[in-house]
């Protein structure tokens, strides 16, 4: 029986940039997938993308390259990754660079052709509404405002990819479950209508997709007892076949796999657990059954799919104004009460300044920063409190009339407070606009060059 | 005998825009009835008043001994958006785990 092994070697971009590395020394994977991209990313790549056209992707993806090759080689595992983000072909040219440097003969496959920034005016002219699939409002007014617009593709340009014989492949905005998909689906010959099979890959996709998340990181278990969290493994899957598979991490490395900790990434940022809209099917992970079967093994059945739906996901991200965020530390005795003091002065020196906001908030970290109105009144004092302030303007010029007013509390505010980091800096507001489109208005070209 | 969810019941919290979802699930196949029938979207829109606004759905996951809850409005505008620390909302689940469960003596 064929088994393929899957790493997954990333969370997202920031994300522990030596992980693909242990994997592919410690283990036996003949693929890893490393997921560089969450919601926010593509429109922060955008702006880099604007100031200098050979950034736009995540450039620590290179830098892990340069340590991964010789194992890449050695081992011949393959690497799938959206690290190409924003700048898929400025991914590339970096990654045959990397290629070269290291002496290799490699061949590198990638995709374009979910950036369609420049196509939204195209596409609305062709009827496509683009109204936000959440609140049914027309795109019209924030068509001035948009910094990207990509779509969320699947796993079929990957496959062609991995047919023309790359070794690595650098995509854009595919699903990050789609990586490991794609692999699996290369390695079974799975249909493109072979439901079951192909919501196999995604559940494999999305077990992996977080990296260490679902090998102890963030274990709301029994978080204390995971082993050398300094060196935690990364997830690894084995696959033989549609409907099940075996999630385990990787060798010699810290961590753990327990069926609770797969249960805490099987519905992270799900919905309708019966429902997992993807490009390439929808997935069903709600009649998933999980088994230990060895130390740090868990056996995971009961997946299902139906029928892919007709339309693909767009994601438009557009500029909303700045945001800037200041804090301020307090400490005992009446640490609550200065900070409170100190918030009251501030609003009025805001005011005091003709500040005109959207929206300011504030929060006193180590009271209720995190649970707001949820988190329990302290009884007894606190040793120290850290008062945020934040304001969300239309402006970068307004959001920078908080940055100045901090730092003069040490010595004109309440007793007993200091710096906080350096001062505040405003910082431009993304907002996103999903929308539904048609398959077919979307070209998607697959390419593969040999590098040596 | 009162507890805190957290002591009966483990789960994660993540985010897809102004919504956030909380899986949830019993630490001990005995705590499934009591969370089923006192964590309910009814119970869990009131502890959290003041932060979620909109509809909240539960589905039920029985093999796993869990539910997924779906929250809409939860996140103050959605991550890239919103003014709050934790704009991922990934401390949302602790936020439950802060309800009281009333479980029978044994």
């Amino acid at each position: 029986m064929k088994t393929i092994r899957i790493g997954g070697g990333q969370g997202f971009w920031g994300d522990l940039n030596e992980a693909p590395v242990n994997i592919a020394r410690n283990d036996d994977v003949s693929y890893i997938g490393c997921d560089y991209l969450a919601e926010l990313t593509l429109s922060i790549m955008g702006r880099q993308r604007e100031r200098n056209p050979q950034a736009g992707y995540a450039r620590d993806f290179i830098t892990m390259l340069n340590d991964l090759l010789p194992i890449l080689k050695e081992k011949r595992i393959k690497v799938l990754t959206n690290a190409g983000g924003m700048n898929v072909k400025a991914a590339v040219e970096a990654t045959k660079q990397a290629i070269k440097t290291a002496g290799l003969h490699l061949k590198v496959g990638y995709v374009v052709g979910d950036d369609v920034m420049d196509s939204i005016l195209e596409l609305k002219k062709q009827g496509i509404g683009m109204t936000n699939m959440d609140t049914g409002e027309s795109i019209d007014p924030i068509l001035p405002a948009i910094v990207n617009a990509n779509v969320y593709y699947g796993a079929e340009p990957i496959i062609e990819c991995l047919k023309g014989g790359a070794d690595i492949v650098i995509v854009g905005r595919s699903t990050d479950s789609s990586l490991f998909l794609a692999p699996l689906a290369y390695e079974f010959g799975w249909k493109a209508d072979d439901w079951d099979s192909l919501a196999t890959g995604i559940l494999c996709g999305h077990l992996l997709e977080c990296g260490a998340q679902v090998s102890g990181g963030n274990y709301d278990y029994d978080w204390r007892s995971v082993p050398q969290p300094e060196n935690i493994g990364y997830p690894i899957a084995e696959v033989s076949g549609p409907g099940e598979l075996i999630i385990t991490k990787t060798k010699n490395q810290g961590g753990l796999m327990t069926t609770q900790s797969v249960k805490e990434q099987l519905f992270y940022e799900i919905h309708n657990p019966e429902m997992y809209i993807t490009p390439d099917v929808m997935a069903d992970f709600s009649k998933c059954t999980l088994r230990q079967v060895g130390e740090n093994r868990v056996f995971v059945q009961g997946v299902r799919g139906e029928k892919r739906p007709d339309t693909l996901k767009l994601c438009v991200g557009y500029t909303e104004g700045y945001r800037n965020t200041a804090y301020l530390p307090f400490s005992w005795p009446d640490a609550l009460e200065k900070a409170q003091s100190a918030k009251e002065t501030i609003l009025k020196r805001l005011k005091m300044k003709g500040l005109c906001a959207e929206e300011i908030r504030t929060d006193f970290v180590g009271l209720n920063s995190l649970h707001g109105p949820l988190a329990s009144d302290m009884k007894e004092e606190l040793n120290e409190v850290v008062l945020r302030i934040a304001v969300k303007t239309k402006t970068k010029e307004e959001a920078s009339k908080l940055s100045p007013e901090i730092a003069p509390f040490i010595l004109n505010g309440p007793p007993a407070s200091c710096f906080f980091g350096g001062r505040a800096k405003p910082e431009e507001v993304f907002a996103l606009w999903p929308t539904l489109i048609p398959r077919d208005a979307i070209k998607l070209c697959a390419y593969v060059e040999e590098v040596k | 005998m009162k507890v805190f969810l957290k002591d009966i019941a483990h789960g994660r919290s993540g985010d897809k825009g102004d919504v956030s979802n909380i899986c949830l699930y019993a630490r001990e196949p005995k705590y499934f009835g009591a969370i089923k029938s006192q964590v309910t979207p009814d119970s869990v829109k009131k502890h959290f008043r003041g932060m979620v606004t909109g509809d909240i759905e539960r589905y039920e996951i029985r093999q796993l001994d869990g539910f997924n809850f779906v929250m809409h409005h939860a996140l103050d505008g959605g991550a890239t958006r919103s003014l709050r620390l934790d704009t991922l909302g990934k401390t949302m689940a602790a936020a439950l785990m802060r309800m009281e469960i009333e479980l029978d003596a044994d």
